[in-house]
């Protein structure tokens, strides 16, 4: 073998003498690249098997009202249909929904969005459905449609659902406000305003079903196969067991994937398998899924900060309003997650907030990375912006001495620990960003060109938290010829979690991921592991991977003992062998180890279960530890202004995220790449519009997201490593987070180089120009 | 869209035959990038589709004889790109086929399909308007030229009748002192249908402090219809290239445009960019030519 | 209504019965069983598609699959044994540019365009070269290094 191959088989072995950790902290080839760059044929669509027929969704033309009329009879006769199923051919509920029992199938009589699914049209070929379908005419009796949660929730306002517009409500009650705000010296109060996002998953929502053994067999793209399995048993009113679903390799998700929209494609495809005894492929292309899948909420917040004149944070009030359009899917733990989140990254005495989950008749609105996180932090970090304007101190100064660090407490209460590593983030990216120069510089600009930086801090509770028991399995099985394969319930789409939890069993096994194999996730092999949501996949599956692992090699240390002539607590494992510790030259392969196993039939499979601490929390006054442990983060972006059109760039980022323990450094980077630049398309370029309740741009050539030319050409990255309680090896998660800070750190800098406060995303340049016009010259800092 | 029909002729006269005494409703495509979407997005449905794709021969070609540019219909944007004679006080039209989409997109779109279409969001119709271009038009019958500035008269509305094809785009280089400019803004940076686009055509009188023409030409001038600002022309021709000058200009722009609001961005901030432009396009070119 | 036509697909000839309304992405997926072409918008905005037609990058979702008849049309699969695409995909696997890689074989087709023209492309180069394909997960640096690892030594 090479020199170089030579050399890391002895640092592998030494690591392993000295019990080291293997394989975690390296950048090691993800097990699904292959087939990737190869292009090979594994997404949902790929997988079309001959004689399939189409499905094609059509859906509401108006935002609310009963439908009076359904003329089907042009779709049925159009060459190449076999039928129009709407809510008559439903086997068992009319029922579509995540948590709260909320939402239909396909909605009848009542239509609350242009998003709700009235039906499918099932062809031979795709264009044949998608002309059938629009032969399809509806006739309604209007209602009264709203499309502004503030009208929501006024009295005499139509009540949307039977039970009323709020959806959910939730409180926090941490101290006493009004005693705070008569000890500040100053008081502010603002309202700041945040737009519809789309996911834009570069793969829309896609489903397959085949009619098998009296029941059917789903494929799809998702994030959890085990709560598409329920719904579609549900709609079929089939046993789950006779409902088998797999997860297809997932071209994106980024969360609606795990909302309604894959329980409509498959369900659908389901019902139609069932019906006309075909398989069946129900597809939604780019217009249907901007239109009918879940988006981020649209969030109103109002904040009232007390401070003293030192810079102190004494009360702030906030007025939390989420638009979840027409139904609550996941908008119910979304306004957790935002409510517990409201003075972010801060230490301040006095807490009031009170947050409403509100219908309204717009498309609905449910999951997207970040998860209320976005929404919240953009309205704090903007409201210290101001904050730190009115009081004359630097932005930096006032956010370090309010900052979250070991001992302080937060808005629940919780009180900080060690594991905090926000002071190291902020110190790498003040340095990396050149801030204290550079704002000192910024203050004398001349010229139309102008720069600014702004800064954003993160405080992202881990996991699921109040939103449920935080639970997952996987399976590791010891296969005959020493593949290692892994199955869990839990889903990649692209985050490479998945690869990252096969790393934990890989360092434990001391086997490199290239022996590894992954099964898809399958309801027939696999238990149920919660959705795969919340980054939770390396903290909740990365510790089942783990125990999994652990009693395996517990298992094979006496075989290879044996085999090694030596005692079991010399053994050490390290890159595909065995070998004694005290004499290392003397090795056993992998492949040797697992045959001699098999031959005395040890039990080479095993299942790994986690299910994260209770997460207590007083409801009444939101007070209490909703988070086991914390990721960090802070965020530095610098801005360059052309102020005669208010046309802006981003020329530089400095992000670090305090992520416990990088499994795997270049999957980290990835998720902090993709995560900023996806919030910089919040922050900057991207509104799902709604005119009087239609989705006036479900496509991408007028929702605009990020491409090549729009990311900042500078951009630094730091990964702390402050080791958490909860994941494996101190892990914390990393998938979400970077998203969230970018939103308010360019609202920032755009103020500190313009003097303009944009209060509502996105920033464009038409708001910083005519804010400018408004201001007529600048604020001094 | 099954329904669809696609005729590929042998040749243009075979294709202008069709057109000729077709009576169903027929659309010429050539790349497809601006009628494949809009008939995906269903905001036009014709019955029939002519294929003029493979004309290369007769349609692609960039030639310049004595002075006077001709460009095919088929001219692609990458060939304008590509091409050595858009330089010096033609670059004009390299600024905007760089700003022109993304490389598919450039690879396939052409000069004909973008003036056919009369929308605002075609990217070269100001910079031709602005270029005193004329595009001739064939039929089985013969062959007209039409001056750009007549040659669109509503939104997405030209002078062509349906037995006519767009053959050719031609232009003189602007004589004497001259420079021309572009400016482009859209949401982001590239990829991107623009808010405003505006292009400048400046020719200066012997002093070089002059203006002796000017023609400036937006994406949308009234509503959503491209178009020569005429007011703001008549208005710059034979003034000095001074502040005031520039200031006072901005200001007949500014009542001159009648824009809408649409997601993209409000009517008033389109005229405060266009204003703008203007400044920075007369600036731009005057620089150039060693004016004030 | 159905014509005949015949695309050299990856080197070979392939006769197929298309009608009026079939896009070139219709007949590479559908046809030909080449999975690696993606839709992803289907209005031309997002460049998943992107396949080289007679030698240059196109949306395959926008070309009618008549407008090809006697076009040479490459796809990823069709550079399986180029030396050249070998690389990129490597440095692909290696700088973690594919993470849910829906939009990989595009970015891979750009790629392996740029580097036939350019063995130490800028980064704006690069950036321009994919400008017309949409990743959502990468945040596009990753690429943007595999790109360049990709380019040098390739093959002009």
């Amino acid at each position: 073998m090479s020199e170089q191959v030579s050399q890391l088989l002895d640092s592998l072995r030494a690591k392993a003498e000295k019990g080291e950790l293997l394989y975690i902290g390296e950048n090691v080839v993800r097990v699904d690249s292959l087939e990737k760059v190869l292009g090979s044929p594994v997404y949902t669509a790929d997988l079309i098997p001959k004689g399939t027929v189409y499905a094609k969704l059509f859906h509401s033309s108006i935002p609310h009202g009963t439908i009076k009329r359904m003329e089907l009879g042009g779709a049925k006769s159009y060459p190449g249909v076999l039928g129009v199923l709407t809510s008559k051919d439903i086997l068992g509920l009319n029922e579509s929904s995540a948590i709260l029992p909320d939402r239909q199938l396909f909605a009848d009589p009542v239509v609350r969005s242009t998003g709700d699914i009235l039906g499918a049209v099932i062809a031979e070929t795709l264009p044949a459905a998608t002309d059938a379908a629009a032969r399809i005419k509806v006739e309604y009796d209007l209602l009264p449609a709203i499309f502004d949660p503030t009208e929501s929730l006024k009295p005499g306002a139509i009540k949307i659902h039977p039970k009323g517009n709020i959806a959910r409500q939730m409180k926090i009650r941490k101290g006493n406000v009004d005693e705070g705000f008569s000890k500040s010296d100053i008081v502010i109060e603002k309202t700041y305003r945040t737009q519809f996002q789309d996911a834009v998953p570069l793969e829309p929502e896609v489903g397959l079903a085949i009619p098998e053994d009296g029941g059917v067999k789903v494929i799809g793209s998702m994030q959890s196969p085990h709560h598409t399995q329920a719904a579609v048993a549900k709609v079929l009113k089939l046993p789950p067991e006779k409902v088998r679903v797999i997860q297809a390799v997932t071209g994106g998700a980024f969360g609606p994937k795990s909302d309604e929209t894959p329980y409509d494609v498959c369900s659908t495809a389901a019902l139609a398998a069932v019906k006309f005894r075909r398989p069946v492929y129900c597809g939604m292309d780019r217009e249907d899924s901007m239109v009918m899948h879940t988006k981020r909420h649209p969030f109103v917040i109002s904040h009232k900060t007390g401070v003293t004149s030192d810079g102190m944070l004494v009360a702030d009030e906030s007025r939390i309003i989420g638009d979840t359009g027409a139904y609550a899917s996941l908008g119910v733990f979304v306004i957790v997650r935002a409510t517990f989140h409201t003075v972010g990254a801060y230490e301040v005495p006095n807490v009031k907030a009170d947050s409403f989950l509100v219908y309204t008749n717009n498309t609905y609105t449910g999951s997207l990375r970040g998860f209320g996180g976005p929404q919240a932090i953009f309205a704090i970090e903007s409201q210290m912006e101001e904050l730190a304007r009115k009081l004359g101190i630097d932005p930096l100064e006032f956010r370090l001495r309010n900052m979250l660090v070991p001992g302080k407490k937060n808005a629940t209460s919780a009180v900080m620990d060690a594991s905090c590593g926000l002071p190291q983030c902020v110190e790498k990216v003040v340095t990396s960003s050149g801030y204290r120069e550079k704002s000192v510089r910024y203050r004398n600009q001349t010229g139309s060109m102008r720069r600014g930086l702004g800064i954003a801090l993160l405080m992202h509770g881990n996991s699921l938290g109040p939103e449920g028991n935080d639970y997952g399995a996987v399976h590791v099985e010891i296969l005959s010829d020493g593949t290692i394969s892994v199955g869990s319930g839990l889903t990649e789409y692209g985050t490479g979690a998945i690869s990252g939890i096969m790393q934990v069993a890989s360092s434990v096994l001391g086997v490199p991921l290239s022996r590894f194999k992954l099964e898809r996730p399958d309801t027939s092999k696999h238990r149920e592991s919660g959705p795969t949501v919340a980054s939770r996949v390396v903290v909740i599956g990365g510790n089942a991977s783990k125990q999994a692992a652990e009693k395996l090699r517990n298992r094979l240390i006496p075989v290879a003992a044996q085999l090694l002539k030596t005692d079991d607590k010399d053994v050490a494992m390290a890159d595909g062998l065995a070998f004694d510790r005290h004499n290392p030259s003397v090795t056993v392969r992998w492949d040797d180890i697992v045959d001699e196993a098999y031959r005395r039939g040890v039990n080479m499979k095993e299942e790994g279960f986690f299910m994260a601490p209770a997460a207590p929390w007083d409801q009444e006054v939101g007070q209490g530890t909703p988070y086991v442990q914390y990721t960090w983060g802070a965020l530095i972006v610098e801005v360059e202004v052309d102020t005669d059109t208010g046309y802006y760039k981003v020329v530089g980022a400095h992000a670090a995220y305090d992520v416990g323990k990088a499994v795997n450094p270049g999957g980290v980077l990835g998720q902090i790449y993709g995560g900023t630049v996806q919030g910089l398309g919040y922050a900057m370029m991207e509104e799902l519009v709604h005119k009087d309740g239609v989705v006036v741009n479900p496509n991408l050539g007028d929702y605009y997201i990020p491409t090549s030319m729009d990311i900042p050409q500078e951009f630094k990255t730091f990964i702390v490593e402050v080791p958490g309680p909860l994941g494996p090896f101190g892990a914390k998660i990393i998938a979400e987070p970077p998203i969230v800070l970018p939103g308010a750190a360019v609202r920032n800098a755009v103020l500190n180089a313009t003097g303009v406060s944009v209060d509502d995303l996105p920033v464009t340049s038409e708001k910083v120009l005519m804010g400018s016009r408004l201001k007529q010259a600048p604020m001094a800092p | 869209m099954s329904t669809l029909e696609l005729y590929s002729p042998t040749d243009l006269n075979d294709a202008l035959r069709f057109i000729e005494h077709e009576d169903k409703d027929v659309a010429v495509i050539a790349s497809g990038t601006d009628l494949m979407p809009r008939m995906r997005k269903r905001q036009t449905s014709p019955s029939v589709l002519l294929d003029i794709s493979s004309f290369t021969e007769d349609l692609r070609y960039i030639r310049q004889s004595e002075g006077t540019v001709r460009l095919g219909a088929l001219t692609t944007v990458t060939d304008l790109l590509e091409s050595p004679v858009f330089y010096g006080k033609l670059s004009i039209i390299r600024e905007a086929a760089h700003l022109f989409g993304a490389p598919q997109v450039r690879n396939v779109a052409t000069v004909g399909g973008n003036v056919c279409s009369a929308a605002s969001s075609e990217d070269l119709i100001p910079v031709f308007m602005a270029l005193d271009a004329r595009a001739k038009l064939i039929s089985a019958n013969g062959e007209r030229t039409v001056p750009l500035k007549d040659f669109i008269v509503g939104k997405r509305k030209t002078v062509m009748k349906s037995s006519e094809i767009l053959s050719e785009i031609a232009f003189d280089p602007p004589e004497g002192h001259s420079w021309t400019a572009y400016e482009k803004l859209g949401r982001r940076n590239m990829l991107i249908i623009a808010m405003v686009n505006e292009a400048l055509v400046l020719t200066l009188e012997d002093d070089l402090s002059t203006i002796r023409s000017a023609r400036v030409a937006l994406n949308r001038v009234s509503g959503k219809i491209p178009a020569l600002a005429s007011e703001t022309n008549k208005f710059l021709a034979g003034k000095p290239l001074a502040p005031d000058t520039i200031s006072q200009a901005q200001n007949v722009l500014a009542s001159e445009l009648t824009l809408t609001d649409d997601f993209r961005g409000s009517g008033a901030y389109r005229t405060e960019i266009a204003q703008v432009y203007l400044k920075r396009l007369l600036e731009r070119c005057s620089r150039k030519l060693g004016g004030p | 209504m159905k014509r005949v036509i015949t695309l050299n697909v990856n080197g070979t000839d392939h006769p197929t019965s298309v009608d009026a309304s079939q896009r070139l992405i219709d007949v590479l997926r559908d046809d030909l069983g080449l999975k690696s072409v993606k839709e992803g918008c289907s209005t031309g905005d997002c460049g998943i598609c992107a396949v080289l037609v007679d030698g240059k990058l196109v949306n395959s979702c926008l070309m009618l699959a008549a407008q090809c008849d006697g076009r040479r049309v490459t796809t990823v699969e069709g550079l399986a044994d180029d030396p050249t695409m070998k690389r990129m995909q490597g440095s692909f696997i290696e700088n973690n540019a594919a993470q849910c890689g829906f939009c990989t074989p595009a970015m891979l087709m750009a790629s392996w365009d740029l580097a036939r023209h350019s063995t130490d492309p800028t980064n704006e180069e690069i950036q321009v070269a994919i400008s017309g394909i949409l990743c959502r997960c990468t945040g596009y640096y990753q690429i943007i290094d595999s790109v360049h690892e990709g380019c040098k030594g390739a093959r002009r």
